[in-house]
């Protein structure tokens, strides 16, 4: 078998806050033996698992469960507490429904600042431009800054953007809860067609009916573990 | 991680630095110009109150007083746009993978940009009321690495610990003001003897220790006051003081990179955990 293109093994993490918030650098130099009363939560407890090439994986599980979390370390975002991700591809990541837009930026800029901060090449980036004005449908907006947009058509956009993207695993979070029912049609149609092209994927959702729709495999998460995985009968 | 080339960076760091100045004052009635604001304000009022009292024992000092603010503006804002960027580029910290450094990066370079405008203006000044060599100009390219070495290696420090503790950015707000005085911006600046024979002085504070040689030492060994001064000798009194020693422009150039290298290490390690204490 080959290797995985996104693998983990035993990630954990846990989140650490003060009860009373100690955020002030005079508090502390001040007070520096002050005991505090501190909130500890595991959130990721000793998950592993491998993503192939060309493979999609579901996570489901109920909200607290650990499910961004977990996306947010395979993505490099987070440091686990311990474990090891491996990720031998570039990934593209869309999360919390948004990908990180400047609200004073046209959509033409946005895009653009978002490839280049992907390491796409002037070239890459001049052809995800096109991609993104195509599919997203916000041809009357495109000069206007994202201030000007509707919740959905900021939604439309972020979509448009991740899935232009030439990474070969997405990290996608609740993205089937985007735009309308045409443009979720669209959508499903779009990830659908990424999925033929060979890409990987790693999908969060509250949606069993949809990640077992898409998805080769779902895994079922509960208090940051994962508690069972399941073959889906791929449509 | 998309691995990103040198080449890679220094086309981000390019392209978003331009976009943010342009961005800062698109749509604003005055556009750039406000961002001469600030320091040309500072400068009247400082010239209207200082020029009886030392403007006779510095030549010309409009262009000495000048070039000073803005070489303090450039440090100041540099460095609290350093941190200021962790909450204005909140988005991509969130959710975006990419090596952290070129947030600060392009804050180094948007603010290079808008020094290099109001440099431009001290340009004009010298023509007009100058009296000047240029030949001398040509160690600038180095000086501006060495202040934006500076800027950012202090700001980084700051940005890595400015999340965790709320009140850093205030706390900088009234450390500058005392900075501002203690850097020779509006006053005289002598280095009688070279930087190397200074250094004995630290015996005198030993021997007999006051508050004013420790002040007096300070002001002349502050990495800004030597920027300040070395600017200043090389665009406006390069017939009377000497130009920078190959000593000294090595010295300045490897304490400014040591500094640069530990808050960029700083700021690596620091910047892991940005996502959790926002």
């Amino acid at each position: 078998m080959s290797h995985p293109i996104l693998s983990c093994e035993h990630l954990t993490k846990s989140f650490r806050h003060t009860l009373i918030p100690v955020r002030h650098l005079q508090e502390r130099i001040a007070f520096p033996l002050r005991r505090k009363k501190w909130w500890v939560r595991t959130v990721v407890d000793n998950v592993s698992f491998d993503l192939q090439k060309g493979e999609w994986v579901g996570v489901y599980g109920p909200n607290g469960c650990g499910k961004t979390t977990l996306m947010r370390m395979l993505a490099g975002l987070l440091p686990p507490d311990a474990g090891t991700v491996a990720c031998r591809a570039d990934i593209s990541c869309f999360f919390e429904l948004s990908i990180g837009f400047h609200e004073e930026r046209t959509a033409e800029e946005n895009v653009r600042m978002h490839a280049m901060l992907q390491g796409l090449p002037p070239k890459g980036v001049a052809e995800i431009l096109g991609h993104v004005r195509e599919f997203a449908g916000i041809h009357e907006h495109w000069d206007l800054p994202l201030k000007c947009y509707s919740v959905g058509q900021r939604l439309r956009l972020g979509f448009a953007v991740t899935t232009a993207s030439p990474a070969d695993v997405l990290l996608l979070d609740e993205i089937l809860a985007v735009g309308d029912a045409d443009f979720q049609k669209r959508c499903r149609q779009r990830l659908k067609d990424l999925k033929h092209s060979g890409r990987s994927a790693l999908i969060v959702s509250h949606s069993l009916a949809d990640l077992e729709a898409m998805c080769d495999r779902v895994l079922f998460m509960e208090k940051g573990c994962v508690v069972r995985e399941e073959t889906a009968a791929v449509a | 991680m998309h691995r990103y080339t040198w080449r890679q960076m220094f086309r981000i760091v390019w392209v978003v630095g331009w976009s943010d100045f342009v961005l800062k004052y698109r749509g604003s009635l005055l556009g750039y110009l406000w961002s001469l604001a600030a320091p040309l304000a500072k400068f009247l009022v400082i010239y209207y109150v200082f020029k009886p009292l030392v403007g006779g024992e510095i030549a010309q000092y409009p262009l000495y007083l000048f070039l000073g603010i803005i070489m303090w503006e450039h440090f100041t804002v540099t460095t609290t746009n350093c941190m200021t960027a962790l909450r204005e580029k909140q988005a991509f910290f969130m959710k975006i993978p990419f090596p952290r450094i070129l947030i600060m990066l392009i804050v180094g370079w948007t603010n290079m940009i808008i020094f290099l405008t109001h440099f431009l203006i001290f340009v004009a000044g010298v023509l007009i009321i100058g009296d000047t060599q240029w030949l001398p100009w040509l160690y600038i390219p180095v000086l501006l690495v060495q202040m934006t070495l500076l800027a950012l290696g202090v700001g980084m420090l700051l940005a890595s610990y400015c999340l965790k503790y709320r009140d850093i950015l205030h706390l900088w707000g009234i450390l500058s003001q005392v900075l501002f005085w203690l850097t020779p911006i509006t006053y005289a600046y002598k280095l009688d003897r070279p930087i190397s024979e200074q250094w004995k002085r630290l015996i005198e504070i030993i021997h007999h220790p006051s508050l004013h040689t420790v002040f007096d030492l300070f002001v002349q060994f502050q990495p800004l006051s030597l920027l300040t001064y070395d600017m200043r000798r090389v665009t406006l009194y390069a017939a009377d003081l000497s130009f920078p020693s190959a000593v000294h422009i090595g010295g300045v150039t490897l304490v400014l990179m040591a500094l640069f290298a530990i808050s960029a290490a700083v700021y690596h390690h620091r910047s892991k955990y940005f996502i959790e204490e926002y």
